[in-house]
């Protein structure tokens, strides 16, 4: 009796084998929609980079009776579309979520692949990634955080630049889309009544190529693919023709060319200068810190980019940065600064799951997208659930991005600053990993802060939500028991006053 | 089977911070009688394989995992024993300031059977699950105490009676694992960033061949054993190992047991010899054995 049970078990078990071959996780497809609005006038918004919505200008199209024209709707008719394969059907939803939030998705994935340290070499010496040979190891970039907020920056503010433009463009030539013109063009995704010259996706294929390359050089042939998937995916879904795809790749990749003229001049190439570190702990020193920042790791690993704090803010200017740094944290020895060291001796000596969780939660460490992943990620999914257009999440996301870029600088201005310690000079250890550079004030309190600080003002509604995930980012790192509490909360504040600044450029652009 | 007085044994098999149990043995207990045992055990590695490169890592030393597990073998029939065992863990690592992790694992269940005997020769199979007793944390690797996955696992054991009381036996098993909710909500599996907090943890499978003196309640082997996962990724360069990882082990080892009336006594050392995305351990396991009988 016993016998026949365990054949059966054993018969289960070998159908559990066939079963699980294939485990990997399939993302969720997201249902593309209609815009809550085309926001026809969003040609006249205000660019972050481009002086005129028409600074960088492209031809106008045939008229829809050209046959020239006509020939490119046979083209979707009679060619793509009869001969649509499955797996062209699951490309055109993938990028029916809207190029801006893939776009935005695929330089987080990005950000994730390149985040990691360079390795010690035989002579315990941290070598520098390389621009010139990328996938050289260590490969370049890093992409920490303070590289990441960079990026990402960059990327929403070509994309809403270029969008701008475009819709300039589409309400100046007036051309329909594909199956306005001629009903019987069969469509894969949800119309609407914008118009269809240049291609929006072309133009946010074509600037987010440029970007990405220029932040991943050694990704060309995966951003290729990307590029062409996002054109091709207009074709097959009847949404463009080729000549709508042409002139935004021509749009989207000029205006990205004149956003990264800008990018090459901001300073990041002189971030990581070491021989600055000197000066910074005789500063640190003088201002009364009894320990300064040590690097924990063996060999001693050089800091993180001690002069990031030097690169070109957004939203304020290098006097404001200097005038809203906050003020000098507890020192050694001072009754509250015992009291933070006891409060983390305390989770060191007894840890909750509920902290590790948060900490975990919030670590965005290597292998991640660090914070300003986490909160681009947070804003794109509202923009998604909104049903904002391409232009209005461009726009949204380049106010989040540069406010998260400013939080980035101005915090490790800081940071490098004081030159303060972390709680492992103090013999305590972490639950999520040590980051390699001075610890007031809280890298992840600044960004989410301002990046709450961002949402809010888009959201209204999510504000709670999102000044709650912000003290949450914020607390994870005293229980992950890397910072100190007065670096978490002086870092909140920080970063509150970071994000007002993009949010009152938003309002004084009128996207507000 | 004759020897009446046998108690069953587990074999652990630690390494970074998997715990492959494994009654792989032919041995039953009688209808009605009960084992248990208490088993200490240390698993320790200073090198690892980085995917295939191996080195060391001054900011972690040496990593330890100790473990203290009680097990229960019970007859059900004289051809039906069933098997349940519990670890507490506790990791640490001699170097650099990462936290060490401590607490109950998994809780594991055995039913083995004989499917066959034939002269010399026998053939056993064993189904196992497992799941974890908590919600431990997973994705801190290599501290975590454990995967963090519910397993079903099968096992077949093909045993030969040499002359002179000495055998040969040789196993394979199949180990499903579900995947683990981690605390993060995206994480890197191979190239794609997925945004979730649900990851898959490969299938893996083991072979092991042994070769002993058995003799009454006492047994002596020399074993090899190779563990790898069906698929996965690899540990990317100077970063931490994931949940998601392809591990591969080799190792070879010895075990021996001395039974005494109702006393008895075991140790297990392995050392792996080569492997993938795993630290290069060394493994001791000492058990302590008590023989009763339920009715």
């Amino acid at each position: 009796m016993m016998k026949k049970y365990i054949y059966y078990l054993l018969a289960f078990i070998c159908f559990g084998l066939l079963q699980s071959c294939d485990k990997a996780e399939s993302e969720a497809i997201l249902s593309p929609y209609t815009p809550a609005s085309v926001d026809e006038n969003a040609g006249n918004w205000k660019t972050f980079v481009l002086s005129s919505p028409t600074e960088v200008s492209i031809n106008a199209p045939l008229a829809t009776t050209d046959p020239a024209y006509l020939k490119e709707i046979d083209s979707l008719k009679n060619v793509v579309y009869p001969n649509l394969t499955n797996e062209q059907r699951q490309i055109v939803g993938y990028w029916g979520a809207g190029a801006v939030y893939r776009w935005n998705e695929i330089a987080r994935e990005l950000a994730a692949r390149y985040n990691s340290a360079p390795a010690a070499n035989a002579e315990g010496k941290y070598p520098v990634p390389d621009a010139n040979n990328p996938l050289a190891d260590p490969k370049f970039p890093f992409a920490n955080p303070p590289y990441v907020s960079r990026a990402l920056a960059y990327l929403s503010v070509a994309q809403f630049d270029a969008l701008v433009s475009a819709w300039k463009y589409k309400y100046q030539y007036n051309r329909p889309a594909p199956s306005v013109v001629d009903k019987s063009v069969k469509v894969l995704l949800p119309i609407s009544n914008l118009p269809s010259y240049p291609s929006e996706d072309a133009v946010v294929a074509q600037a987010s190529y440029v970007i990405l390359l220029a932040m991943f050089p050694g990704e060309g042939p995966f951003l290729k693919a990307k590029l062409e998937e996002c054109k091709n995916a207009r074709l097959w879904a009847g949404m463009n023709v080729s000549s709508d795809l042409n002139a935004g790749v021509s749009l989207g990749g000029a205006v990205a060319a004149k956003v990264m003229v800008k990018a090459r001049a901001d300073g990041m190439g002189a971030a990581n200068n070491q021989a600055a570190t000197a000066d910074m702990i005789t500063r640190s020193k003088s201002l009364g810190f009894k320990t300064v920042w040590a690097s924990q790791e063996s060999p001693a690993r050089p800091p993180m980019l001690p002069t990031f704090g030097n690169v070109k803010t957004w939203n304020f200017d290098r006097a404001t940065l200097e005038a809203i740094r906050p003020a000098i944290p507890y020192i050694e020895g001072s009754a509250e600064f015992n009291k933070d060291l006891e409060e983390l001796q305390a989770i060191d000596k007894n840890q909750t799951r509920e902290q590790a969780a948060i900490a975990n939660f919030w670590a965005d460490g290597p292998g991640t997208y660090t914070p300003p992943g986490h909160w681009h990620r947070y804003g794109a999914n509202a923009g998604f659930e909104a049903k904002y257009s391409e232009v209005r999440m461009a726009r949204m996301l380049a106010y989040l991005g540069t406010a998260e870029m400013d939080a980035g600088i101005a915090c490790w201005e800081t940071k490098f600053y004081y030159y303060s310690p972390r709680p492992q000079q103090y013999g305590l250890k972490t639950s999520v990993g040590l980051p390699n550079f001075p610890s007031y004030t809280s890298g992840h309190s600044t960004f989410s802060a301002a990046g709450a600080e961002v949402l809010s003002a888009f959201f209204p509604e999510k504000a709670s939500t999102f000044n709650s995930y912000a003290q949450q980012a914020s607390d994870s790192r005293v229980y992950g028991l890397i910072h100190w509490r007065i670096d978490c909360i002086m870092g909140l504040k920080h970063g509150k006053t970071i994000g007002q600044y993009a949010v009152k450029r938003a309002q004084q652009d009128g996207a507000l | 089977m004759k020897h009446t007085f046998l108690c069953v044994f587990i074999s652990l098999w630690s390494m970074n911070t998997i715990m492959a149990q494994m009654p792989h043995d032919q041995i039953y207990m009688n209808k009605n009688i009960a084992c248990g045992a208490l088993l200490y055990g240390n698993s320790s590695w200073t090198n690892y394989w980085e995917n295939t490169l191996k080195r060391d890592n001054p900011n972690i030393g040496k990593l330890s995992t100790e473990s203290l597990s009680a097990m229960i073998a019970y007859g059900i029939t004289k051809k039906v024993n069933a098997l349940v065992m519990v670890p507490y863990i506790k990791t640490q690592a001699s170097q650099g300031n990462l936290m060490g992790q401590q607490g109950f694992q998994d809780l594991s269940l055995w039913i083995k059977t004989q499917v066959f005997n034939y002269k010399n020769l026998h053939g056993h199979a064993t189904v196992g699950v497992s799941t974890p007793l908590k919600n431990y944390v997973t994705e801190f690797m290599p501290m975590s105490i454990g995967l963090g996955a519910k397993t079903l696992s099968g096992r077949a054991i093909v045993h030969y009676n040499l002359p002179s009381n000495l055998f040969v036996s040789a196993t394979g098993s199949y180990i499903i694992r579900g995947p683990v909710n981690v605390d993060r909500d995206a994480f890197l599996h191979g190239e794609r960033l997925i945004n979730s907090n649900s990851v898959p943890v490969p299938n893996a499978m083991d072979a092991q061949l042994r070769i002993g003196y058995l003799k009454k309640e006492n047994q002596f082997e020399l074993f090899a054993e190779h563990f790898s996962c069906i698929g996965g990724d690899n540990i990317r360069r100077n970063s931490m190992p994931f949940l998601t990882n392809d591990m591969t082990m080799t190792a070879i080892g010895a075990y021996a047991k001395y039974q005494l009336k109702s006393l008895g006594i075991s140790a297990r050392v392995s050392y792996v010899v080569d492997g993938q995305n795993a630290g290069q351990s060394t493994n001791v396991t000492v058990g302590l054995l008590y023989l009763f009988k339920t009715k």
